[in-house]
Order: C-alpha cells, then sequence, then structure tokens
C-alpha cells in the first residue's frame, strides 16, 4: 500500500572479498556466488507466488470462458476476446468509467488542496498548536479503514445519526433527521468523498510540511526585504520548492483514490442502482456475485491498464532512479 | 509573513490562524470522538432523537455485548495470529534480502530493487480474482496461512525498501572490525547489524501489523467459512446482521482501532520519512 521511493547517495558498501582481510577471502568468495540468491530466495518466492503469478493468471483468465461451470467441474474453456467485447458492448462500460475518473479527480483534487492548505497552515503556527494539528491527522490516518466506514455509517445514520442532527439545529436545510444519503448516488458518493479525503489528507498535509520545512529560511527573509507579497512569495519560493513532493502526492493520491474498494463496498455496495459502481466494485460484482469470472477480470486488466497510463511517468522515474542504486 | 513563526511573537496576526487551526482540529477528530463517546455511552443514550455530547454515566456495557457477540473472540484470535505471522514472515524475509542487496554485489540486484517497485504498483482489487481462483483450485480457501502468504506479499516491497535503507545507514567498517577480531558471519548478524537496524525493524513489523490488522478486501473473498474470519470481516457481517445494534458495533470498532492507533504513532515519523525520501535529492 505504501510506496517507498528511498533511494541514499551514500556511497555503496564495499563488498564481496574486496572489504575483507586478504586471510579469508579465499573461502567466502566460493559461496559468495551462491549467497546472494539464497538470501533473496525467500522474498523473491512470496512476491512471485502472491503477486506475479496472480497478475500472469488475471491475464489469462480474462482470456477463458471462466464462469459456475468452470468453477465446479474445473473444465475451463477459452473465449478468445469475447469477455473483452462483452465488456465493451456493455451498457454500463461508459458511466462506469465516467464514474471512476470523475471520482477519483474529485479525491484527488480535494486531498492535494486541504492538504497544501493544512501545511502551509501548519507551517505557521506555533509548536503546541501545531503538536494538536499533527495528533488530529495521525489519528485519523490511523484509523483502520473498516472501523471507520463503519463509523462514518454511525454519523450519517438516518433518525439517529449525529450529522444529521447538526445540519438540521443550523436550520438552514429544514429536517434532515431522517435523510438517507445512501439513496442517491451524488450524495452517497459525497459521504464516501468525505471519508476518504478524511483518511488520505494527514498524508498529504504531513509529507507537505516536512517538505515545507526544508526550505531555507533565508530565501523569504530576501523576499520580505524585497517586499514581496504573500502570494508572490507562495508562487515564486513555496511552490516550486515542493514540486517534487507535489508530484510524489498526486500520483500516490491517483493510485490510491482509483483503487478505492472496501469504503464504497461497506458502504453502498455500489448502489443504489449501479449509481457508485466503480471499475473496481463493477469488476468485483461481475465475478463475485455475477459468477463470470472470466469478465470480471477483463476488467480488472483494463483498470490495471488505466492505472499504468496514468502512472506511466511515476513508474519512469522509478526506473529511472534504480540508476542510481 | 513568513512561515515557521520567523515573526517570534505570537501577534494579534496568530489570532485568525489559531482559530483556523482549533476548528481544523475539532473538524477532523470529531468522527474518532463521536466513536469513543458513542462506545462509552449508555445504550439509551445511543438512540436518542438528541445526540449526547458526553458520554457520562460511563458505561462498558457496549463493549461487553460486543465481546459477548458470536464470533467476536474467534475472530479476534484468527487476526492476532494472522498477524504475528505477517510480521514475523515479513520481516524476517526481508532482512535476509535487505542484507543480501546492501552488503553484496551481485548480477541483477538493480533488476530486483526495481521489479520490488514495480510490483507493489500493482492495484490490489485487481488482484482478488486471480488469488481467488488459484486458491480454491488448490483447496487453500479458509486456510490462514493463504491470508498470510497474501498480507506478507503487499508488505515485502516497503519493508524490503525500509530495512535496506537502515543497513545502508550502517558503516561497514564495524562488521570489518568485528570480522577482523575473528567474529563469523552469524555472530555478526546477531551482534551488531541486528542490534543497529532494530528501529527499522519495529518501524516494519508495525507497518506489516497495520497492513494485515486493517485488510477486510481479502480476508473477505478468501475466508469463507465463519470459524476463519478475522475482524475486520466480522465488524461488516455485524453490521449487516444486527441492523441497529450501533452501541456493540461502535464499541468493537474502538477495540479494534485502538491498536492500531497506538502503533501508528510510534512509527508516523518513519512513514512519512520513508515515503518521500528521495523526492527531494538530499
Amino acid at each position: 500500500m505504501a510506496t517507498t521511493t528511498e533511494s541514499h547517495t551514500a556511497p555503496p558498501a564495499p563488498t564481496g572479498a574486496a572489504a575483507r582481510p586478504p586471510r579469508r577471502a579465499r573461502r567466502p568468495r566460493r559461496h559468495g556466488h551462491a549467497l546472494p540468491y539464497l538470501l533473496l530466495l525467500p522474498a523473491t518466492a512470496v512476491l512471485a507466488l502472491v503477486l506475479g503469478y496472480p497478475l500472469v493468471r488475471l491475464v489469462i483468465i480474462s482470456f477463458q470462458d471462466y464462469g459456475l461451470r468452470a468453477l465446479f467441474t474445473g473444465v475451463i474453456t477459452w473465449a478468445g476476446l469475447a469477455n473483452y467485447q462483452a465488456v465493451w458492448q456493455d451498457p454500463q462500460l461508459l458511466p462506469v468509467l465516467a464514474r471512476t475518473g470523475a471520482f477519483c479527480a474529485a479525491l484527488v483534487a480535494g486531498t492535494l488542496v486541504i492538504g497544501l492548505l493544512v501545511a502551509l497552515m501548519m507551517a505557521r503556527l506555533g509548536p503546541r498548536m501545531r503538536t494538536a494539528v499533527t495528533l488530529c491527522l495521525i489519528t485519523s490516518w490511523a484509523m483502520p479503514p473498516v472501523a471507520a466506514t463503519l463509523v462514518w455509517q454511525w454519523l450519517f445514520q438516518p433518525v439517529y445519526g449525529v450529522v444529521n442532527w447538526l445540519l438540521t439545529q443550523t436550520g438552514l436545510f429544514g429536517d434532515l433527521t431522517q435523510h438517507d444519503w445512501t439513496t442517491s448516488a451524488l450524495s452517497a458518493f459525497a459521504i464516501v468523498w468525505l471519508l476518504v479525503v478524511w483518511q488520505s489528507v494527514p498524508f498529504v498535509a504531513l509529507t507537505l510540511y516536512a517538505g515545507l520545512s526544508q526550505i531555507p529560511r533565508s530565501y523569504y527573509e530576501a523576499a520580505a526585504i524585497d517586499g514581496a507579497g504573500a502570494w508572490t512569495v507562495f508562487r515564486v519560493i513555496t511552490l516550486p520548492f515542493l514540486r517534487p513532493i507535489l508530484v510524489l502526492v498526486t500520483i500516490l493520491s491517483v493510485i490510491w483514490d482509483f483503487n478505492i474498494f472496501t469504503q464504497i463496498w461497506i458502504l453502498t455496495q455500489g448502489g443504489p442502482g449501479g449509481g457508485t459502481t466503480t471499475l473496481g466494485i463493477w469488476s468485483f460484482t461481475k465475478a463475485f456475485s455475477g459468477n463470470s469470472f472470466g469478465q470480471g477480470a477483463a476488467i480488472a486488466v483494463v483498470s490495471v491498464l488505466l492505472l499504468l497510463v496514468l502512472t506511466l511517468y511515476y513508474v519512469r522515474r522509478l526506473v529511472r532512479s534504480g540508476e542510481d542504486l | 509573513m513568513t512561515p515557521f513563526g520567523a515573526s517570534g511573537r505570537p501577534t494579534l496576526r496568530r489570532v485568525p490562524l489559531n482559530a483556523a487551526a482549533a476548528l481544523f482540529c475539532l473538524l477532523w477528530i470529531f468522527p474518532v470522538y463521536w466513536m469513543v463517546n458513542t462506545a462509552f455511552k449508555p445504550y439509551g443514550d445511543i438512540l436518542s432523537p438528541a445526540p449526547q455530547f458526553l458520554p457520562f454515566p460511563l458505561s462498558f456495557a457496549n463493549f461487553a455485548d460486543a465481546i459477548g457477540k458470536p464470533g467476536f473472540l474467534t475472530d479476534l484470535r484468527n487476526s492476532l495470529v494472522v498477524t504475528a505471522a505477517v510480521v514475523v514472515l515479513a520481516v524476517v524475509v526481508a532482512f535476509f534480502a535487505a542484507v543480501a542487496l546492501t552488503r553484496l554485489r551481485f548480477a541483477g540486484r538493480r533488476t530486483f530493487l526495481i521489479a520490488v517497485l514495480v510490483v507493489q504498483m500493482v492495484p490490489l482489487p485487481a488482484l482478488v480474482i486471480p488469488v481467488f481462483l488459484s486458491l480454491k483450485s488448490a483447496h487453500l480457501l479458509d486456510n490462514l496461512l493463504a491470508l498470510v502468504l497474501t498480507y506478507a506479499a503487499i508488505v515485502l516491497p516497503f519493508t524490503i525498501w525500509t530495512l535496506r535503507g537502515f543497513l545502508h545507514g550502517i558503516p561497514v567498517e564495524l562488521e570489518e572490525a568485528a570480522m577482523v577480531d575473528g567474529a563469523g558471519r552469524m555472530t555478526i548478524t546477531r551482534r551488531i547489524l541486528l542490534p543497529l537496524v532494530m528501529p527499522g525493524v519495529i518501524a516494519t513489523s508495525v507497518f506489516a501489523f497495520i497492513t494485515a490488522w486493517n485488510d477486510y478486501l481479502f480476508a473477505n473473498v478468501l475466508m469463507k467459512d465463519q470459524a476463519h474470519e478475522t475482524l475486520p470481516v466480522w465488524l461488516v457481517s455485524f453490521s449487516t446482521a444486527t441492523g441497529t445494534d450501533y452501541g456493540g458495533l461502535i464499541a468493537a470498532s474502538t477495540l479494534s482501532a485502538l491498536p492500531v492507533i497506538v502503533f501508528f504513532m510510534l512509527i508516523q515519523r518513519r512513514l512519512v520519512a520513508g515515503m518521500t525520501a528521495g523526492a527531494v535529492k538530499d
């Protein structure tokens, strides 16, 4: 889930026989050839078994007629492109794609804007207030998604939910106590959006704040002497310094928000009337409710490819960063 | 106005800023506050038309109710077993890999590191279908071992990279000195590397703990039998099965969230650093 792009500029550790005193050099060199591979074997085995193999299998299943019959008899027939054709001709395809894209964009935009504002605010706060903000952020970040989603259900529950009560007290919207947020796709998306943003802002805010604290203060002092306004300072100093971190958190947010599943599944199961069905939910219901694993796999392949296109820049950067590992 | 309080004293200009910060805190902590508040309320106060904002008189009835529900203790045990196994497996396997990656030079080192990074970008919801079908044909559904392996693989990339970073920071001269004194590989690993890399081991353990403890997606699909459910699956089924027993549900949510929040506090610095290092060249 978490992505690291650590790169250390420390000189590579001298390794192999060169680092050892000459007397012992001969013995380790012989098994030195197998040792690194032996040490990597368990990690490689687990990764290949649980991430690599299923990924290959996913593509294969997407070309197979994998339904209930295949599940029980074990007899699997090839389907050619039939699964992709079925997905392509499904009237659901366009709405699902549009929904997934719009929801992901709304989540990323909301998370980044709020996260940046919080980070800028934290940089200007006194130490005590800043600690309070940090503690609140970490608490919401730490909430397990399932527990958070169930708390959300309770917060927005019709009749006894505290949010409806509070909104009613403001007197702005009339009596909302009976309002059920999951009866319309838009308001259902709204509460999922609030939930996901609530949980994603902490990472973005704390990361951007860490970046802000690395900007040399002399830049700001110089700008103050030149009489630059707050907006100019932000545009000319803060933003260029933050750009690499902003790019990173944007891409990570795209990856995470594109894959949001648990929260939508628990709150709406993709309803009402399929109104909150995103690509992930669609693939899941096709496979596990409709027992059409082939079509579910085809949708999953499409979503993997879409995500790959969206994050191509990041993948290229990763591969390139490998050059100075 | 400059960041980091360069102006020095908390003047009047800080007042709107502090007010905004206070409002933000109030807003952000509210869901957690409401969870704890609900969990400790006496039952009658939960379902009252006007919500009670303080849980007094404190009541533990909701917790007793949740723990007494069928399946809670079994699923709590399952969660603990799976999580502990994932932590041990992931950290040990990643430590071996990290030692190889930092202390030995060999063909394919860079390829391995990049492959690990790329593989963790695979969207997990897409993998549910093939993982489910493969385990089904291998008759490993409802086997906790399947969950352990799945979670271990999910956390391995992060674990390997983090431990690699820590090992990188330990000067090789220390090991060389020990070697000159006649210490063998095992002694060096046990007496020098392991103690020095302990903060990294703790950080990655906590990360593995949180991932395994929180997952719903895989546990829901792979564990069909009630006796093998984990806590998140139990929570969701509780929510749909009982409808309005929000007291018990929220108390159980609180119990499942508590260890994570505590552990999270322990490693959050490491998490932020681990995810952003490399974004800015240092």
